[in-house]
């Protein structure tokens, strides 16, 4: 388990920075969404 | 903006995998592989984060001063809007600029910090950008605080170009470029990276400065619904 | 009247209603005393190189500036005069009148620093005259160029004080670093040649603060 661990540093961090990426994007994204929703029902309202 | 939205994500995206995935050797062969950089072996993968978020939080400050000019000759609010949204993006990437090179900071000088030019002038334009909102907070009348700040921002933007240009080449410091550094500018001017290296390095600055842009549209669309809001409570 | 007789006349009003109370010059000469009373106390023990005693230079003159160079303005402000200047005189005037104040109180004030420092000090002994004068006098209105303009920002805020600081030491750091590193090598007597530089930087400085501030200033005091 070490052994792969030790070899593989790179591909870990690579894993964690995706995730962290992935989750930013996740937000913003939703952020985006929920901006849209409000501008609309404001041109409406 | 959908463009910049999704080509921003899809950049990133690249440069994460590329920068971190694609392996260093001594005698790089071929797109998929690294030269060893003296003095930096691994390290050397930071130049694709950390120097393309500093620059950005420059191009923020400039975007910010811009508007704040625009916000001083017309004193249209939806300026003033785009001007503080601008500068609060600013001062998040400045300060995963200073985190990201007080890290490299470590592994590569031996300390998190130097008070080297180039660590001095970040941590100013942090101090700037700290100042800019302390004068916001402290400004109730709203035409007062978009005014008094737009000017703030204009003359703290004068010493700037000081920061960025003139110390850094008169002072001996640990950043490449700085006076006395015997390998020149620094491997980005004197293009010490190979050509793949450049590659994923140019594409960092655009895919990080398009995602400044997709944030602060972001940004600003929601500063104006708030400002809306605000404007039919009080009246 | 044409601007210089303006400009003239806003600092000669400064001036003698300084000279009336006499209050900003007395509680600022009584902080160059405390500040340098204080250092003398935390050095007494040790035996200050000149690079750390040009330092304690540039750090007292630095917050000599952050307490008396905002009260051109706030002065005006807490006396309620604000609006008759603005209606007597132009911004420009107005402006140039206050630098010139601030310059005149600074390069003063740094002199007596500098006098008191070569009293105390033994290390403090100047080798090159000429480049220890240009980098004070140099370094002085660079302060003043910045000082004048940010207290002209906060002077209708309400935490003056504190914002003032905040918002004007991170404009100082240009003019404090290179005024110290011209400050050494007159102490150390280096050639005027070698100063050059610092001075190149510090006269740019002190051109862009004035000309960025004249442009600017009318939209600070116009509202």
């Amino acid at each position: 388990m070490e052994d792969f661990l030790s070899v593989n540093q790179m591909y870990i961090v690579l894993l964690i920075v995706l995730l962290i990426w992935g989750g930013i994007i996740l937000y913003l994204v939703r952020l985006e969404k929920r901006i849209k929703e409000i501008e609309n029902s404001m041109k409406k309202g | 903006m959908k463009v910049v939205k999704y080509s921003s994500i899809v950049l990133v995206t690249f440069v994460i995998i590329a920068g971190i995935a694609i392996p260093t050797v001594r005698e790089p062969q071929g797109l998929f592989e690294f030269p060893m950089i003296p003095g930096l072996g691994q390290k050397s993968r930071n130049i694709f984060f950390h120097v393309p978020v500093a620059w950005t939080t420059v191009v923020a400050f400039l975007v910010s001063m811009f508007y704040g000019y625009r916000y001083v000759r017309t004193k249209n609010m939806d300026y003033d809007i785009k001007s503080v949204s601008s500068a609060g993006l600013g001062f998040l990437f400045c300060f995963l600029a200073t985190v990201t090179g007080a890290v490299w900071a470590k592994f590569n000088w031996g300390d998190y910090w130097n008070w080297d030019p180039r660590e001095t002038s970040i941590f100013i334009l942090l101090l700037i950008y700290g100042a800019y909102f302390a004068l916001r907070s402290a400004l109730e009348n709203e035409e007062a605080r978009a005014r008094l700040s737009a000017v703030y921002s204009m003359v703290a933007g004068l010493t700037v170009p000081f920061f960025i240009f003139v110390m850094p080449r008169m002072m001996a410091g640990l950043h490449p470029g700085a006076a006395g550094d015997v390998e020149g500018k620094g491997p980005v001017l004197e293009l010490k990276m190979s050509s793949n290296m450049l590659f994923v390095f140019l594409v960092a600055l655009l895919g990080f400065n398009l995602l400044y842009v997709w944030m602060l549209d972001l940004r600003v669309r929601a500063g104006k619904i708030e400002y809306q809001r605000i404007k039919q409570q009080t009246s | 009247m044409s601007s210089w007789a303006g400009t003239f006349a806003v600092v000669s009003k400064d001036v003698r209603s300084e000279w009336r109370t006499r209050y900003a010059v007395n509680s600022l000469l009584m902080f160059v005393v405390t500040a340098v009373s204080i250092i003398l106390f935390a050095l007494r023990s040790a035996d200050p190189a000149s690079d750390l005693l040009a330092g304690m230079l540039w750090v007292v003159i630095f917050f000599t500036a952050m307490s008396g160079m905002s009260r051109v303005f706030v002065s005006e402000e807490e006396r309620g005069t604000t609006l008759t200047l603005q209606l007597v005189a132009t911004p420009t005037v107005v402006y140039f009148g206050k630098l010139l104040f601030n310059s005149v109180l600074i390069l003063f004030l740094s002199l007596i620093i500098s006098l008191m420092f070569q009293l105390l000090f033994q290390e403090f002994s100047i080798k090159s005259y000429a480049v220890y004068v240009i980098s004070l006098m140099l370094g002085s209105l660079g302060f003043s160029a910045a000082s004048t303009i940010i207290a002209a920002i906060i002077a209708k805020t309400r935490s003056r004080g504190t914002l003032y600081a905040v918002l004007l030491f991170p404009l100082l750091i240009i003019p404090l670093m290179v005024g110290m590193s011209s400050t050494i090598k007159a102490l150390e007597g280096s050639p005027f040649g070698e100063a050059l530089p610092d001075f190149q930087v510090l006269a740019a400085y002190l051109m862009v603060m004035v000309a960025g501030s004249s442009l600017l200033f009318d939209y600070v005091w116009k509202e």
